[in-house]
């Protein structure tokens, strides 16, 4: 499962405006490095971003 | 010790010759710009054999997860005439001339109804410019294309360029040297 998609089964409620690019408040990234998708922003005013465990848990 | 060309307020021009190797011109006796073996100072502004330019595309595709904001893999060179782009790794690149680079890139992404495609020009991992936007195309590709003008150190400053789509499905970008570039020369010294 995607990043995006264990984000979003964490946190329903977030919309696609988080998400949209300068304005949102998260961004994921990806670096074309191997290593996959990471969270470089989160900005939310009052979701926490998500614990490791938190995205475990989505069963990805 | 420096070689002179000198416009003259009263005399025409006045060369006086030495064997320094510089070289100073002069404007009514006044320094205006120099040129040693190590190059010419800001007072000479021209385009050179010597400022850095290249050109990458990719030759393979990049995936581009929903709201991913991912790094394009241009991983082929047209040219690069200072060997500063890194088309193995990490897919930037870090001029080795202080100055003002224009900066073009361009991105096609497979087809689909939904959500919009940005490009992004970042700057020592940190985004700089939005250098392109297109909403979904329908049946055709999504075309992203743009520039931008940078100032760039000479030694650690780097650039590379990012994609989103927030189609809500992963989306692919295409291999292509005509459309998947980035390209970035010098324009001005600093």
């Amino acid at each position: 499962m995607a990043l995006y998609d264990q984000i979003i089964k964490v946190y329903p409620q977030l919309t696609e405006a988080d998400f949209l690019p300068i304005t949102g408040t998260v961004e994921l990234r990806n670096d074309s490095n191997g290593k996959g998708d990471y969270i470089a922003k989160w900005q939310h005013p009052t979701l926490p971003e998500p614990t490791a465990e938190q995205l475990a848990a989505t069963g990805a | 010790m420096t070689s002179l060309i000198n416009a003259s307020n009263s005399a025409g021009v006045i060369i006086t010759s030495d064997t320094s190797g510089n070289l100073a011109i002069q404007s009514g006796g006044n320094t205006v710009a120099t040129i040693t073996a190590t190059g010419a100072n800001a007072g000479i502004q021209v385009a050179s054999w010597a400022n850095p330019a290249f050109s990458a595309w990719a030759n393979s595709t990049t995936s581009f997860t929903t709201s991913v904001n991912t790094k394009i893999a241009f991983n082929s060179k047209e040219f690069d005439t200072a060997n500063c782009y890194d088309a193995t790794t990490n897919y930037r690149y870090t001029p080795n001339v202080a100055g003002y680079y224009q900066v073009t890139a361009g991105n096609i992404i497979a087809p689909n109804t939904s959500g919009n495609r940005w490009l992004y020009l970042y700057k020592n991992g940190t985004f700089v410019k939005t250098i392109g936007f297109c909403p979904p195309a329908g049946i055709n590709y999504s075309q992203t294309y743009g520039a931008g003008l940078i100032y760039m150190n000479g030694t650690t400053d780097y650039i590379e360029i990012y994609g989103i789509q927030n189609s809500g499905s992963t989306l692919t970008n295409a291999a292509s040297q005509t459309d998947v570039y980035f390209q970035a020369c010098l324009v001005r010294s600093a």
